[in-house]
């Protein structure tokens, strides 16, 4: 009689049992179907590894299994080794984010293999350090025992052990610097487990995870119900704990000997709580994005986003779901102003300073902020009162090698054409050297995100918050306009005014929109 | 002492709950505590007259036994002679030790002791009337009033009829004793006084000794004393007393009731305690209390009054010291902002008796009565080196289990000593402990302790110092 288990299956685990093909007494072939399993993205048949007589079901329909779980005794009609793996046929599985088995595992395999085990991808950390070494020669260990814990600046990680069986010899110590590959211990593998493919993938060196490092591999399995708060696994000074941050312990995943729940369970518990909180910002609750090897489908170079970008991203990303955005649009006929700013080219170059339209921009801004103060306030943190601004600080976004960066023009309202048009050059060039300092990216009143140089019609800019709102530039082209009964070309420049809707109200925003259209139609009105 | 006291807290109480209490708060959030206590000595029921002095009287009965119990082994030191003033000496030495500690401890951790009987006056205030009378304005209390001895209607007022109090005073030794109640307090004044030479009847209401033990759990305990005693009468009540000048004359109804009535030298009446809730005008505070007398309270031990709290005795069963101390550390905690609550998985019991009685957690019968899913496993004792060595092999260790998760769910244990060995099936059941692990924790050998895993290895089908139950 043989036992029959679940082969490796990929990364899934308490996969339900759909289909039951089999039943006593029922002769099959090897490659017959057992049974079939469901995971979301795919069902894969369970087929028999040899021709034999099924003597006894060990699953039931609806049963979750895993690799490894018993599923039915057979009495083999040729007898081979002791203990068989299924292999796996997986039938239309969808491209899933999971390292693809490896080769089903060879039946009649040796029970016992020497095995080295060397470091797996630790998610894009360079080399990192040995902090602790978790068995010694001699050990007997299981499958997923912590060989070495490693520690890169953002996290530490355990390195679990792909195989049960005797340790050989360690190759590390404490201090060692290991990067993938690095071999950590040499060990009598023994093969009732078969290897977990994601923890020894050794071959190709280039294929690294894409990966934020602080993604290391928490011991915090995925949130699920595993017991009653009530009947617990946990002795009282961790149910104390629990009871003190409010943690239900029926959530909790227990690490001590069998399932046991230990106060450190509690403390990660939290950790990964809090973690996923500010990851989700505001209480969304979103899905994790997978974990993608693109690698499986061509060659991939990664790089470490720029600290600017991440910084961006964080912000974007808050201020994107924080802030309802709408976005108006206009054209201004910048015809005259074009003019204007031809005839005064040569005196702004004999200042050393260009004089482009955003400085005209800027002004026309100021204006609107003047004649509608809502545009230049903040929305209190305590989200009742709406802060207003004496002031017209106005930022400009800046694109750099490095990201996007906002530098701040202080009291726009009070500076001359040329004072600004050589604060501006100065500022950018301040910004594309990264020699902008903290408190010259903050307190604008308002901010300007010009593309005009680049293409474009019209986009939607993000809000700077705590800024309410931000003026999308795009570039400036001849259009016809009707005029007078006729058509004439003029230069039209497009105008995108995200606003936040919670503090400004769409009127509000076309009438602003309208107001900087017509200062920029007819530059006098900046006089006025 | 001033007539007006402000206090950060108040504790009404100062039995083993109320001083825990006291000092926890004090030690949390320094001065400012104030303890009332109507008697002029600390400690309350237990330290007084509760479980400190029965315990100093019962290791007195248990050296008079076991030094008779020596003649068996070639060893005679002859008729004891007993001097009960000493015994007595003895045990008010004990008491006053401890208690005197008590103030000691009071006045290192400036925890201010008024002595009188404190009632409520309003939701911050308490009157205090006696020695140190007083108005006490608090800012949270905790009400520790304890319990008080059953009082029987038909028990006229004579100094030969007693309560636990009253047996642990000591006056005398009486020839012919009865002890109506056959529980834990009885059955121990029951082995003090039979020890210092009393014939000792005991009259019980239920069918068994012990009410609330498993049989198999309690009987090595009627049977090794039932022989000692003159009577163990079962299914039995006791319908009226007549005081007489020769005794008490008590007549009694039932099963294996005597005939006529039956002449008592002495007279202890042991058939449970009521709360002291309602003397303690806990309605002027606004504080609600149960038509027995119990104060309702949360797992904060916070009564329906945010700021009173209640434990011990008065909150509901079981009335026991070491319940009540952990309550009053939480209700101590809590007061000091810590988010704490009264938790435990099982809390156990003791009968100091000889030999002791000690369970924990889910008995046989309500495992069977609730329908639990259970296995056991048994030791009797008299497979156990220690205990022969001893002499004293009428011991039993079960242990009680889930039979699918093999977790701990209860022990009964009956033998000497058996209410310090039943500490390791408490932590079991807090852990959590599965059969394994008590199993393959290594026991020191030969001890009493020895038993629990053996009674577990029993469960299992492991055990090798006897043969195992025959499994399907």
């Amino acid at each position: 009689m043989k036992e029959v288990t679940v082969p490796d299956i990929g990364n899934y685990s308490g996969v339900e049992i759909i289909e039951i093909a089999v039943k006593p007494g029922d002769v099959v072939k090897k490659e017959d179907t057992l049974l079939t399993l469901e995971t979301e993205k795919a069902t894969m048949d369970v087929p028999s590894p040899f021709d034999g007589v099924v003597k006894e079901m060990k699953v039931k329909l609806g049963d979750k299994v895993s690799q490894g779980s018993l599923i039915v005794m057979m009495e083999e009609t040729t007898s081979e080794a002791v203990k068989i793996q299924a292999p796996v046929v997986q039938t239309a599985q969808a491209p899933a984010p999971v390292v693809a088995p490896v080769a089903p595992v060879k039946s009649a395999e040796p029970a016992i293999e020497t095995q080295t085990i060397a470091v797996p991808d630790t998610g894009g950390a360079n080399e990192v350090e040995v902090i602790e070494v978790g068995v010694k020669a001699g050990d007997d260990i299981k499958i997923d025992a912590t060989l070495i814990t490693l520690e890169s600046e953002k996290a530490s990680m355990d390195i679990p052990s792909p195989y049960a069986g005797k340790v050989e010899s360690v190759l590390v110590k404490v201090g060692d610097k290991v990067k993938m590959g690095t071999p950590i211990v040499v060990m009598k593998a023994r093969m009732e487990a078969a290897p977990t493919p994601a923890a020894v993938q050794v071959a190709t060196p280039a294929p690294v995870q894409a990966a934020p490092a602080q993604q290391a591999p928490t011991p915090v399995r995925q949130a699920e119900v595993f017991h009653d708060a009530n009947t617990a696994h946990a002795g009282p000074a961790t149910r104390r704990l629990a009871r003190e941050l409010g943690v239900d312990l029926g959530k909790v995943p227990g690490t001590g000997p069998k399932g046991r729940i230990i106060t450190t369970d509690i403390h990660i518990f939290v950790k990964a709580a809090l973690q996923a909180l500010q990851q989700g910002g505001g209480g969304l609750s979103v899905e994790k994005a997978p974990e993608i090897d693109f690698s499986q489908w061509g060659a991939i170079d990664v790089k470490p986003l720029s600290r600017i970008k991440k910084w961006t991203a964080k912000n974007l990303h808050r201020n994107w779901v924080t802030i309802p955005h709408v976005t108006q649009f206009d054209e201004a006929d910048i015809g005259e102003l074009e003019l204007f700013r031809q005839e005064n080219k040569q005196a702004a170059e004999e200042m050393g300073v260009k004089l482009t339209p955003l400085i005209f921009i800027m002004k026309a801004v100021v204006s609107g902020l003047k004649a509608f103060p809502q545009f230049n306030a903040s929305l209190a943190a305590n989200g009742n009162d709406l802060v207003y601004k004496k002031y017209f600080h106005i930022g400009i976004a800046v694109d750099t090698p490095n990201g996007l960066v906002v530098p701040v023009v202080r009291d726009v309202d009070n500076k001359g054409l040329f004072d600004l048009a050589k604060e501006l050059s100065e500022i950018s060039a301040k910004a594309r050297d990264g020699k902008l300092k903290s408190a010259e990216m903050t307190g604008s009143s308002m901010s300007i995100s010009s593309l005009g140089g680049i293409g474009g019609t019209a986009f939607t800019p993000i809000i700077n918050a705590p800024d309410v709102a931000i003026l999308g530039v795009s570039k400036a082209q001849l259009k016809p306009v009707y005029v007078k009964d006729a058509f004439v070309p003029r230069k039209m420049l497009p105008l995108s005014l995200s606003y936040d809707h919670r503090v400004i109200d769409g009127a509000e925003a076309a009438r602003f929109t309208v107001h900087v259209v017509e200062q920029l139609q007819d530059i006098r009105k900046l006089l006025l | 002492m001033a007539n007006n006291i402000q206090a950060k807290i108040v504790v009404l109480g100062s039995g083993p709950g109320g001083y825990t209490a006291a000092f926890r708060a004090a030690d949390l959030m320094g001065e400012g505590v104030v303890l009332v206590e109507r008697y002029s000595v600390l400690g309350g029921v237990c330290l007084n007259v509760g479980c400190i002095p029965s315990k100093a009287l019962l290791h007195t009965a248990a050296m008079i036994t076991e030094a008779a119990e020596m003649s068996k082994h070639g060893v005679d030191f002859g008729k004891p002679n007993i001097s009960i003033d000493k015994v007595r000496e003895n045990k008010d030495g004990v008491v006053n030790r401890l208690t005197g500690g008590l103030a000691q401890m009071a006045k290192m951790r400036k925890v201010q002791v008024v002595e009188g009987e404190g009632k409520f006056t309003g939701p911050n205030t308490l009157e205090v009337t006696g020695k140190n009378a007083c108005t006490i304005t608090f800012e949270h209390a905790i009400i520790a009033a304890g319990s008080r001895p059953v009082k029987l209607p038909f028990f006229p007022e004579d100094p030969r009829i007693i309560d636990s109090t009253g047996a642990l005073e000591l006056s005398d030794i009486p020839k012919r004793m009865l002890v109506v109640g056959g529980g834990i307090i009885g059955l121990e004044m029951a082995t003090v006084y039979q020890s210092l030479g009393a014939q000792i009847t005991v009259v019980e209401l239920t069918d068994y000794i012990l009410p609330g033990v498993d049989r198999d759990i309690a009987t090595p305990l009627y049977k090794f004393i039932k022989p000692k005693y003159e009577n163990i009468l079962l299914k039995t009540k006791v319908t009226g007393a007549e005081a007489k000048k020769d005794g008490i004359w008590v007549t009694f109804e039932g099963e294996q009731a005597p005939k006529s009535p039956e002449r008592f030298d002495k007279v202890l009446v042991a058939v449970g305690r009521v709360p002291n809730g309602k003397d303690i005008d806990a309605d002027k505070a606004g504080v609600k209390v149960d038509e027995r007398g119990f104060v309702p309270v949360d797992k904060q031990m916070r009564t329906n009054v945010n700021h009173i709290f209640a434990i011990g005795d008065i909150v509901g069963n079981p009335m026991l010291a070491h319940k009540a101390m952990p309550e009053g550390r939480i209700a101590a905690e809590v007061i000091s902002g810590k988010k704490h609550f009264f938790d435990p998985k099982c809390i156990p019991n003791v009968a100091y008796t000889d030999p002791e009685v000690a369970w924990v957690g889910l008995t046989e019968e309500q495992a069977k009565a609730q329908g639990v899913d259970y296995d056991k496993g048994v030791f009797p004792w008299v497979a156990s080196g220690r205990a022969l060595g001893n002499g004293r092999p009428e011991g039993v260790t079960k242990m009680i289990f889930d039979k699918k998760t093999h977790r701990v769910l209860g022990a009964g244990i009956v033998g000497t000593h058996a209410g310090d060995l039943i500490s390791e099936v408490c932590l079991a059941i807090e852990m959590g402990a599965e059969a394994e692990d008590i199993s393959l924790t290594i026991h020191p050998h030969p001890t009493l302790p020895e038993s629990i895993a053996i009674a577990t290895e029993l469960f299992e089908g492991t055990a090798t110092d006897l043969m195992n139950k025959k499994r399907d």
